[in-house]
């Protein structure tokens, strides 16, 4: 009897011990950083549905953008955005911009007008989400252009909020910028915890679909 | 005269560029008292003053007045969701001064699902300007206001322009009356202070609640304007119940101050009334970020850091260590030296209880200084736990003591039924300073498997903050402790112990056995670090201990000068061995053959392979890390790993941490890891980033990765079965 307990207790050791490595076994909760990034699966602009489980194990982040939004032209005409797209990219991270306004609101782009955007601009990102239904913008609760989000390879999202710490449409707030997405990166590739977890994005206003 | 300037991003039709130019030629003929218009058609904005004339030394009041079209809005200071507040750029007279904008209370501004906090209609925004002393009747008194406003209805136009009021100084200042009236009329209106002290307290994680103890009994339609932009969502309802408001979180919630300022509007019997708001806030949520701050990164000795209740990552870390203390307790390593303390204490529990206590006590005093001692330097030289493992005269110490453990299990020290060996001898003391040493030697000897066995927890660990750090080593040295220290206060555990008899001397030499197998896998650890020569150093050092021991043992009795000999002699020995293995133990490069199995591992490497178009397979290992050892075992050496690995044209690199490796250590903590192994599968394209496998691997999930990498899928033998 004796015996079988201890065996009993020992494999429940060893069950901890596996929990232990594996280690990832965390609560579900709001979309918050630190939780688990809310999952999706959007068209993008080539027809391909992009899931986010596709870039489990790699860094991912979210641009909403609206082309005609002041606050993201800031970052556009500066090519500040699209440096940034092509920085990220070679470190390996998957940019996906999000375009969430439905047919008739400003920033409604099909995949066509979205595409040649993207070669007029330079732009660089891994690819264009059109969620015109604004679904996945309810999803993560995006309020502005641009509002970033930063998923972690583990699926957790790393950072939610603004772009840089200068929220003005005025391409002179651009010197001396700090860019919360460079920082998160940064301290992510390091192993840190962002320091800067969430921040108070700034911009226009995303342009939601009425809920069908 | 008047200048204007306006620029307007975007959204600019033809029409409105023209009406625009219009705006830029013909300057409106103003009033002294109102500036020119700055005119687009969404705002029509203009600089107010309250005087025609300013006098020297007095202060008054200017304004500036946004006449908004229908359906469009400017910003309150906080903004809300989306947005800018209006700004202005002052140029004044030299010694003249320019008060902040005293804002009026905004409305509440819903773009479904979002709220934004602003103005529409006609809003005037007051600023107070001091006249300096020393201005002369008969100078000018020129003011520029650089204004720059963001107008939105659904779409958003940035818009600036550059609003001039040109007054005259004269001895006793001509007040304007009309503008004077309007201004004054704002001023009345704005939020007044509140007459009572307002409190902000946690309401379970997510909500907040707003006591509002003054508020008129009969208020109705309450809302509450943060000024910070980081306190509530904005678009949450704010649900009213006996003065007091419930508020949501912000998502970047955060508080740094002890006090909140805010606007609370509400409905009084008709009337719209605001008032300026300053919340005493509850100090536990003063500073709390929706992630703990970072601390300093100083090492420091452990303090308990305060951890944020909601954070249950830290909270699951420190579980999970004190789980994988217990655990430690069962390593062949560990079990010898435990069970004979627990032993101990069955022997002793007879004679004095208090004084087991203490020895449990005292043993876990000397596993915690141990842990943290360890975990200290493994932060402090940034090495990575398993450091203690890299430095072959370590891994020879801890061989040696392995070896001397095992011996004297078996009974090699043993004279007339004593016990005396090292370790043992001190563990079995009863003293204060032996109970501490067998905690310090349990860790001791624990190390060699914690490194292997706990590498992903101890990876979590040393990628945390110092003080996070530490406190999972604590916690890690807690479970290892607990049982002994358990056994020691619980009298009926005690109880459950078999009888002292003739089997312990059985099972105490059995126990030897495990001991010797720990020894010869670091010395064969030593091996692979050192070469032959770190055999020979290990065993040269075993001997040579195990005789020295032998020697004082066999002498204990004799006297004297026999002893003082023996003693000599040992010391002699052993200093001189010391020499000997230390000089032998150098670190050499991995040998050819490992070298040989697979390409050694670099970024450029890498880099070139993926360039070349192979999706590259890298393994970072070390000799001493028996969870790599077993994952080549059951995993990388398998047979269809092989044939897929082939037909996908992976290349495969393996990345050497049995010595210390700078570039390494640094490639591991790029990937969030403090040890190894860490298995990196990259694609097959430039620059692509690596997908990480688990610390556990099968054939499964290896062929699995190759795809993913080669993008495509390969039959293996496994699955044509």
């Amino acid at each position: 009897m004796k015996a079988v307990t201890r065996q009993t207790f020992i494999a429940g050791l060893a069950v901890t011990a596996l929990t232990l490595v594996a280690g990832t076994a965390f609560a579900q909760g709001p979309a918050k950083p630190g939780a688990p990034a809310p999952a999706f699966s959007v068209v993008d602009v080539d027809g391909k549905t992009q899931k986010l489980s596709d870039y489990a194990g790699k860094t991912v982040i979210l641009e909403w953008t609206n082309h005609d939004c002041p606050y993201v032209r800031k970052h556009y005409n500066s090519a500040t955005m699209q440096n940034l797209q092509k920085d990220m990219a070679r470190e390996g991270i998957v940019w996906l911009s999000v375009i969430s306004s439905p047919a008739g609101e400003q920033g409604h782009v099909d995949a066509a007008r979205a595409k040649a955007l993207t070669k007029s601009r330079d732009a660089a990102p891994a690819s264009i989400l059109l969620d015109p239904k604004s679904a996945l913008a309810r999803a993560y609760g995006a309020q502005t252009t641009p509002h970033m989000y930063i998923i972690d390879p583990k699926g957790r999202l790393a950072y939610a909020g603004a772009i840089d710490d200068k929220p003005s449409s005025s391409a002179s707030s651009l010197n001396g910028a700090k860019s919360y997405v460079r920082q998160a990166v940064a301290e992510l590739k390091a192993g840190k915890p962002v320091s800067e977890p969430a921040t108070k994005a700034y911009g226009c206003v995303v342009k939601y679909a009425p809920v069908s | 005269m008047s200048t204007l300037k306006m620029t307007a991003h975007t959204g600019l039709t033809l029409a409105r560029r023209a009406a625009l130019a219009l705006a830029l030629l013909i300057p409106a003929a103003a009033l002294a008292a109102e500036s020119t218009a700055v005119t687009s058609p969404r705002v029509v904005a203009t600089l107010l003053s309250s005087r025609d004339a300013v006098a020297p030394g007095e202060r008054f009041q200017l304004a500036l007045v946004q006449k908004i079209a229908p359906g469009w809005h400017t910003y309150w200071q906080n903004p809300g969701d989306s947005g800018e507040p209006t700004k202005i750029d002052w140029t004044l007279p030299d010694g003249a001064k320019a008060g902040p904008i005293q804002w009026p209370a905004p409305s509440a501004l819903p773009v479904e699902p979002l709220l934004n906090f602003g103005f529409e209609g006609t809003v005037v925004l007051p600023v107070e300007i001091s006249v300096p002393a020393q201005a002369k009747p008969g100078e000018r008194f020129t003011i520029t206001a650089n204004a720059t406003w963001l107008v939105c209805e659904k779409i958003c136009i940035p818009e600036e322009g550059v609003l001039k009021l040109d007054l005259p100084v004269e001895a006793a200042g001509i007040v304007d009356a009309a503008a004077q009236g309007r201004i004054d009329q704002a001023l009345a209106d704005l939020p007044k202070p509140a007459g009572f002290k307002a409190k902000l307290t946690a309401n379970g994680a997510d909500k907040l609640a707003l006591a509002l103890p003054g508020l008129p009994a009969g208020a109705s339609e309450l809302r509450y304007f943060p000024l910070s932009d980081t306190l509530i969502e904005h678009a949450a309802a704010q649900p009213s119940e006996g003065g007091s408001l419930t508020l949501t979180r912000s998502s970047a919630f955060r508080i740094a101050e002890p006090t909140v300022e805010g606007v609370v509007t509400f409905r009084e019997g008709g009337a719209r009334r605001a008032l300026l708001l300053s919340a005493e806030v509850e100090p536990g949520l003063i500073q709390q970020a929706s992630a703990p701050a970072r601390p300093p990164a100083a090492v420091t000795l452990p303090a308990l850091p305060a951890l944020p209740a909601e954070d249950l990552t830290i909270w699951l870390a420190l579980a999970f260590a004190f789980a994988g203390g217990l655990i430690l307790n069962l390593m062949p390593c560990v079990l010898p030296v435990l069970f004979i303390k627990a032993l101990g204490f069955a022997q002793a529990a007879r004679a004095s209880r208090s004084q087991v206590r203490q020895q449990g006590l005292l043993f876990l005093s000397g596993v915690v200084a141990t842990f943290m001692v360890l975990a200290g330097l493994a932060i402090a030289l940034g090495a990575g736990w398993g450091f203690q493992l890299q430095s072959p005269p370590l891994v020879i110490l801890l061989a040696v003591l392995m070896s001397l453990i095992g011996f004297n299990l078996i009974g090699a020290f043993e004279i007339g039924g004593r016990v005396q060996g090292l370790g043992d001898g001190l563990a079995s003391r009863s003293g204060p300073l032996g109970a501490f040493m067998t905690g310090a030697l349990a860790v001791v000897v624990a190390t060699p498997c914690t490194a292997p066995f706990m590498g992903a927890a101890m990876g979590y660990a040393l990628t945390q903050p110092p003080a996070a750090a530490l406190s999972i080593f604590l916690a890690l040295a807690l479970g290892f402790a607990a049982p002994v220290v358990a056994l020691s206060f619980a009298p009926g555990l005690q109880r459950l112990l078999p009888k002292p008899g003739p089997w312990m001397v059985v099972l105490k030499q059995a126990f030897a056995f495990p001991m010797f197998a720990t020894a010869i896998w670091l010395i064969w650890v030593a091996t692979m670090q050192a070469g032959a020569n770190g055999a020979l150093a290990a065993l040269v050092a075993i001997l040579v201990a195990s005789f020295s021991l032998w020697l004082i043992g066999v002498t204990r009795r004799s006297g004297l000068v026999l002893r003082a000999i023996a003693a000599a002699a040992a010391l002699l020995l052993v200093g001189a061995t010391s020499a000997f293995v230390i000089e032998s133990a150098a670190p050499t490069p991995p040998s050819q053959a490992r070298a040989e199995a697979s390409d050694a591992w670099s970024p450029a490497r890498v880099a070139e392979l993926q360039a070349q178009g192979k999706p590259v397979f890298v393994n970072f290992t070390a000799a001493w890390c028996i969870t790599c050892l077993a994952n080549e075992r059951v995993a990388l050496s398998r047979q269809e790993v092989k044939d897929a690995f082939a037909k996908l044209g992976v290349a495969t690199l393996k990345a050497d941490w049995t010595n210390r490796n700078a570039v390494i250590a640094a490639t591991l903590a790029e990937h969030g890891r403090a040890g190894v192994p860490l298995y990196l599968f990259y694609p097959a394209s430039k620059g692509a980033q690596a997908e990480i496998l688990p610390q556990l691997l099968t054939p499964d999930i290896l062929i699995g990765a190759a795809e993913r990498a080669a993008g495509r899928e390969v039959k293996t033998a496994a699955s044509e079965e």
